[in-house]
């Protein structure tokens, strides 16, 4: 396994956490009844994230966020690993892509900014870079 | 050396990349960058042009996540072939057309554009099978 792929499954065992994260408290805040209904806006009064308390929210949008990175990582690894380009370089991306998504949830759920936007940024930075670097 | 997919792929990646690049630039400009880098826990949605690309980004990121396992079976069977090289290109090309189609609010070539690249989407599933 190139260290690319234990960089993904890690990432994608960080986004299960982030499951946890946030709907331990968001079930304990809006009681099973809410969370388990079909959440038509009209019964739950809004969006469920509008329910929710201020962190979990956060925690709510940082879960989606890494949706978004994590699919444009998991594109960079499969081009990485399948064309047999893993370097160096990819492989401290990957390190660092995955780093970046560990901090930018204590980030989002504390509020700490500009950090979490500049967190995010590298993780994308080290995304773009895998692409990069596998095209050339 | 990258069989074209896979690159055609990478591609796409960067594209998408670029949008996002579009869409925070935009957003910064009219939501201010105070908002932008704050926790967002007020909600506030762009609008116009900016609201556009942002829902271009959401939905190239939908057919990203389609297209990605497509291409990764293909290559992990070594199933290429000239069908699905030009599956993969009309994919890319449409989702070029998809972006400025979006932004600049054509009606229709909008439309007509998701749908190639969905069904090339499709064909490559089937091509994989």
């Amino acid at each position: 396994m190139t260290p690319e792929l234990t960089a993904l499954a890690l990432a994608g065992l960080l986004q299960v956490v982030q499951y946890v994260l946030m709907s331990v408290p968001a079930n304990l805040e809006l009681g099973t009844a809410k969370t388990t209904s079909p959440r038509d806006r009209d019964r739950l009064g809004g969006d469920l994230q509008d329910r929710l308390s201020r962190r979990t929210a956060r925690l709510y949008r940082a879960l989606n966020n890494h949706y978004e990175g994590l699919i444009l990582f998991t594109l960079a690894v499969v081009v990485v690993t399948l064309s047999d380009q893993s370097t160096p370089l990819t492989t401290a991306c990957a390190w660092i892509y995955l780093g970046a998504r560990v901090l930018y949830i204590p980030a989002y759920a504390f509020g700490w900014s500009p950090w979490r936007s500049l967190i995010w940024a590298v993780g994308f930075a080290a995304t773009t870079l895998m692409l990069i670097a596998s095209l050339i | 050396m990258l069989s074209d997919e896979l690159s055609l792929l990478a591609i796409y990646g960067l594209l998408v990349a670029l949008l996002l690049g579009l869409k925070t630039t935009g957003m910064i400009g009219q939501l201010g960058m105070g908002y932008v880098l704050s926790s967002r826990d007020e909600l506030r949605t762009p609008r116009g042009m900016i609201g556009r690309l942002d829902r271009a980004l959401n939905n190239s990121v939908t057919a990203l996540a389609l297209l990605a396992p497509a291409i990764a079976i293909l290559a992990l069977r070594d199933n290429f072939s000239d069908a699905t090289r030009v599956a993969a290109q009309v994919f890319l090309l449409a989702r070029l057309i998809y972006i400025p189609a979006y932004a600049f609010g054509i009606v229709g070539l909008r439309t007509l554009a998701w749908i190639a690249g969905f069904a090339a989407t499709v064909a490559l599933y089937f091509l994989a099978l």
